[in-house]
């Protein structure tokens, strides 16, 4: 009887040690999530999402203008950086919405408390970008820059509502709440989109 | 006291801006002036005039914050402007077109004229857009009567 209480003890403290190692692997990991988060934001923001940018990438003033010059030489150069720019741009797009997508498939329900029509505009805002990120990278690798403007805008406008949504739903990240959670990143600027 | 220092900076930008930088009319001129402020190694400014005035640390912000603007105006600049601004700029440094347009394509001297928290995307596309540019400037050079038809520039509003 003796032995069976010891080993019961001995039972119930390893279970009390692995659950605590657990819950501390998540937060450690949940930390690293929200600081990502907060950055994907602030470069979706601040280098990515900016109006005056994404219209100057794909102007087409720019290709009038190229076209005017009846010149091989110079529409193959402006098409070949051209098309390196928009790629640029939809891959790092793409590489922060899936940042702030693993946020919230992940920790992001163990910090806010999102309303369920929330969560699900986000989850079909989340699938639209992704679906147009990859269709507007196709689209451009097969038809340079210019192929495809309303998917362009399309995919700025959803990142744009993802980010808002994402803002709104991680507000409670201040900069002294990222603090205690080991990091931060800066303050987010305004949506300038 | 840091609204002061603000205050500083921006009254240094602003001396900066009336003195010197209004004489550089296109933004080319003035990210390629603002860069060579700048020490290599150690990527501080040096104005020895406005430090006189507003000291060496509030200088080289003021210096820091015009090459920022600056970059950010030349972001902005059409395909179109840019190209009449290249032109203008090899121009006014007398040296033949060859020798400049083969400086320019070999060694890329535009790589060192941002600033260095200028993001990696906005970066790249003025590359781009140099790149091109100089492009264009070429076959102009070779072919001067591109210039005639319909791809002369248009009036720039920067000069």
């Amino acid at each position: 009887m003796l032995q069976l209480l010891f080993f019961l003890g001995v039972g119930g403290l390893l279970f009390v040690f692995l659950l605590a190692l657990a819950r501390r692997g998540k937060a450690v990991g949940g930390a690293r999530a929200l600081i990502g988060a907060r950055q994907a934001l602030y470069t979706l923001r601040s280098e990515l999402l900016p109006h005056d940018l994404v219209v100057r990438i794909f102007a087409r003033e720019d290709l009038e203008f190229v076209l005017s010059l009846h010149s091989r030489a110079v529409e193959s150069i402006f098409f070949t950086q051209r098309r390196r720019v928009a790629l640029i741009w939809v891959e790092r797009v793409q590489a922060q919405i899936r940042h702030l997508r693993h946020l919230h498939l992940g920790s992001a329900r163990f910090y806010a408390r999102l309303e369920f029509k929330t969560e699900l505009s986000l989850a079909w805002n989340f699938m639209i970008l992704l679906f147009s990120c990859r269709a507007l990278k196709a689209a451009i690798l097969i038809g340079g820059p210019y192929a495809a403007p309303v998917m362009v805008r399309t995919v700025a406008d959803a990142a744009t509502r993802v980010c808002e949504i994402s803002s709104e739903s991680l507000a409670f990240l201040t900069g002294a709440g990222l603090e205690g959670v080991g990091g931060s990143t800066g303050s987010l600027p305004p949506h300038s989109a | 006291m840091p609204a002061r220092g603000l205050r500083s900076v921006k009254d240094a930008a602003d001396d900066l801006h009336r003195r010197t930088l209004s004489k550089l009319a296109r933004p080319l001129d003035r990210l390629i002036y603002l860069a060579s402020t700048r020490d290599y190694n150690t990527g501080i400014y040096y104005h020895d005039g406005l430090a006189v005035t507003y000291g060496q640390d509030v200088t080289c912000q003021a210096l820091a914050e015009c090459h920022r603007e600056t970059f950010r105006e030349l972001i902005g600049t059409s395909l179109r402007d840019l190209v009449a601004q290249m032109e203008d700029y090899m121009a006014s440094v007398h040296l033949s077109a060859e020798r400049f347009i083969l400086a320019w394509k070999k060694l890329e001297p535009y790589r060192v004229t941002v600033p260095v928290e200028s993001d990696p995307l906005a970066t790249e596309f003025l590359f781009a857009n140099l790149r091109t540019a100089l492009a264009i400037v070429e076959m102009r050079q070779a072919h001067p009567a591109s210039l005639a038809r319909g791809a002369s520039p248009a009036p720039s509003p920067a000069r």
